[in-house]
């Protein structure tokens, strides 16, 4: 079989170019409904906040997040079903263990620098689950620390310099920049 | 020196070895996974599938998933072994030139 350098070239091109979209489709499986759910539920979350008051944003809360929370596992359920690994048991275990190790870490150091405000309840409580997502982008995807980092900066942004509207800030521009990069990475990326 | 493999450069098949080789070594693709990464039908996909598990290179496991008939994909090690000798080729056509 005879083929000229351009063919081979080209046919090296595709190769390439296959071999990015897999490995982006793998690594970002998930993510974009993750980001959207997430996004979602923090956007009526902090705008609950920012202008209401009362027993209400609790429940709003709570309601939002439990919503979420069973929608976003049902949809990852599924869309994991479409690839099978080996590893992948083990790895989801220790992916597990890390969040619950976070999840006390975080109780500890709110027990410890209690009692709080609702900001910097809410700061602290972001600020550990983003920490979870930084080390899940180390683990399974570099490319995806990136929004981690974006969204912390926004947060620390909001609270130190806009906390008259911080909620608001949180609402908008977390909730809304998940959302639009969850998008982003469904139909773009 | 390594030799173009003629099953393998059918731009279709380059690219279902090219998404299959990029995988983890025992991972395994659904096949409508696949068919929307390649964006091609099902039938074309399913023809494609058939020579290169023919040829060996890959290998299909049908199994049941909530009761519904399911195909999952993968590269064997024969299959990545031609592959990759099947890229050196075309790299050393390309250093030739």
């Amino acid at each position: 079989m005879d083929i000229s350098p351009n063919e081979a070239e080209e046919a090296l091109e595709a190769i390439q170019i296959m071999t990015q979209k897999t490995r982006h489709s793998i690594a970002s499986s998930g993510a974009h409904i993750s980001l959207i759910i997430t996004g979602i539920v923090w956007m009526i979350g902090f705008l609950a906040t920012q202008f209401l008051q009362g027993v209400i944003v609790f429940y709003i809360w709570v309601g939002a997040s439990v919503l979420g929370a069973a929608l976003g596992f049902m949809l990852n359920i599924r869309n994991n079903k479409r690839m099978r690994s080996p590893t992948a048991g083990a790895t989801a275990k220790r992916i597990g263990a890390i969040w619950v190790l976070l999840a006390v870490y975080c109780l500890a150091a709110l027990a410890v620098t209690w009692p709080l405000d609702g900001m910097q309840l809410t700061v602290l409580i972001i600020l550990f689950v983003l920490v979870g997502w930084l080390v899940m982008g180390l683990l399974l995807s570099i490319i995806s620390i990136w929004p981690g980092l974006i969204i912390i900066a926004l947060v620390l942004i909001g609270y130190f310099f806009l906390p008259d509207y911080f909620y608001l800030w949180l609402a908008i521009l977390g909730g809304g920049g998940m959302i639009a990069l969850g998008l982003y990475i469904r139909f773009r990326w | 020196m390594a030799e173009l493999n003629e099953t393998i450069h059918q731009s279709v098949r380059l690219r279902v070895m090219a998404a299959l080789v990029s995988l983890q070594p025992g991972d395994e693709v659904d096949f409508s996974y696949l068919r929307d990464l390649l964006d091609v039908t099902d039938g074309n996909l399913g023809a494609h599938l058939r020579k290169l598990e023919d040829a060996g290179y890959i290998q299909l496991n049908k199994t049941f998933v909530e009761r519904k008939p399911r195909t999952f994909i993968s590269a064997t090690s024969e299959g990545r072994r031609v592959f990759q000798e099947h890229v050196e080729a075309l790299e050393s056509i390309i250093k030739s030139k």
